[in-house]
């Protein structure tokens, strides 16, 4: 699986950081990361993932194939 | 308890959702059945009353996808529960069997119209923001009934969309929720985008068959082209009827969100943690909160423990153009005991700290992430910043 960010409509709020920390980062003007970008998600990371997409207030992430 | 054969959900909620997933994340592999009451499923709610409202390009993303968690879904309203019998019925005329249930039918607008009066828009689903952004398609005017968050919102969607905005409550914008120092700020941002706010004196009354204006306590009416009632939230437990959850101010629940029933839990708006308090209703009706109950009561009906609380004291809103993310206990009163940044340009960082008390802290216009706010709220300090 991987992971589609809608950046432009991301708040910042952070959840998806809290559920997956190792795919999503915030810097300190929260400005997010998403660290397997344009790559597969491991598949160790992939319920973390599904949580994470399920996590964000403004569904701004999804899953893509 | 032992593990439930068959656990049900009611309402297709972020609350209903997150507890679906919870119970996967435990390793239930039973049957879980939602049953939910609109067409879409399961989707984002805050959006509905902010990009919603502007551009219909926004509902296509905001579906959550579930497709991995083996659901049952019944699309069709709850309309009773029968607890020695332990079914859901649904009014499509189906008997749903539960050894768990959990209740998470959130809550339905307060509504203000006199009995047989059409046309009044109110804004808790995706059907009612389509409607409110149809008719803001072809009008030039809006009187917002109601000055909580979701009348701001709703108020700041309409200044986007170059509309006369006119805002009525008993208190000044954003007052009850955020306290006196926020709603001044908010209070002048709104004004300054040419917001104009009405303070009446008490109830106020929906004129017009359709609605078309509002009748103010003073016997002046206001009409516009649209009015949008923002008036609160009632727990949808009419379903519930016969039964002691019942509540109109919502289904008590213990921390583990176990309700008066055996096997029946409840999350969310629709339920109540602990008793009705003087300032509310003892509801936290928010999103944190809907997700924090939500994980809670996946543990309880698996008969686990679960290390977190069912509170979350995370807010967020949105007043023209300007974010305003809170963690800590709301209202907060009087002015910030800290303030850094510029409060005037709507970039800013404030704090409220209260010697043996949680703070509250404010990201006002300032993009900081959660887990900075909720770390200075429970720690009170600023240099223990949580990273990942």
């Amino acid at each position: 699986m991987r992971v589609h960010v809608d950046y432009d409509r991301c708040e910042g709020h952070g959840l998806c950081t809290e559920q997956a920390p190792r795919l999503f980062s915030l810097d300190d003007d929260a400005e997010l990361t998403y660290h397997a970008e344009g790559s597969d998600v491991p598949a160790d990371q992939q319920a973390l993932a599904r949580a994470a997409i399920a996590s964000c207030p403004v569904a701004v992430l999804r899953e893509s194939s | 308890m032992t593990r439930p054969g068959a656990v049900v959900i009611v309402g297709e909620s972020i609350a209903g959702l997150t507890a679906a997933r919870e119970l996967r994340a435990r390793g239930y592999d039973g049957t879980i059945t939602m049953v939910g009451r609109e067409p879409e499923g399961a989707y984002a709610r805050p959006p509905l009353s902010k990009d919603v409202l502007r551009d219909a390009a926004a509902e296509p993303g905001l579906a959550y996808p579930c497709a991995d968690l083996d659901l049952q879904h019944v699309r069709s309203p709850a309309v009773a529960l029968d607890c020695p019998a332990r079914t859901v019925t649904t009014e499509d005329g189906r008997a749903v069997s539960y050894d768990a249930l959990l209740v998470a039918t959130g809550a339905a607008a307060r509504r203000l119209a006199a009995p047989g009066q059409r046309g009044e828009l109110v804004l808790r689903t995706l059907a009612d923001a389509r409607a409110i952004r149809e008719r803001m398609d072809l009008a030039a005017s809006v009187v917002v009934v109601g000055a909580g968050f979701l009348g701001m919102e709703v108020a700041s969607a309409a200044v986007a969309r170059g509309m006369e905005v006119t805002v009525i409550d008993t208190e000044p914008p954003l007052r009850r929720l955020l306290g006196p120092y926020l709603s001044g700020r908010l209070a002048a941002r709104a004004a300054a985008a040419g917001v104009r706010t009405h303070q009446v004196a008490g109830p106020v009354g929906l004129v017009g068959d359709p609605v078309d204006g509002v009748a103010l306590p003073d016997g002046r009416t206001l009409t516009a082209d649209l009015v949008v009632t923002c008036a609160g939230d009632v727990p949808a437990v009419d379903w519930l009827s016969g039964t002691p959850l019942a509540n109109p101010a919502g289904i008590a629940i213990d921390e583990r969100c176990s309700t008066s029933l055996p096997g029946v839990f409840a999350a969310g708006d629709v339920a109540r943690l602990g008793p009705p308090s003087d300032r509310g209703t003892g509801r936290t009706p928010f999103w944190s909160s809907a997700v924090a109950q939500g994980k809670v009561a996946a543990a309880s009906m698996l008969g686990q423990e679960s290390p977190l609380l069912p509170i979350d004291d995370y807010f967020w809103t949105e007043v023209l153009g300007l974010s305003v993310k809170v963690a800590g206990p709301l209202p907060p009163d009087g002015g910030p005991t800290s303030v850094e940044g510029d409060v005037d340009a709507g970039d800013a960082l404030l704090r409220w700290d209260r010697p043996g008390l949680p703070t509250t802290v404010v990201a006002f216009g300032r993009k900081v992430p959660v887990g900075r706010l909720r770390a200075i709220a429970r720690d009170g300090d600023t240099t223990t910043e949580e990273k990942p």
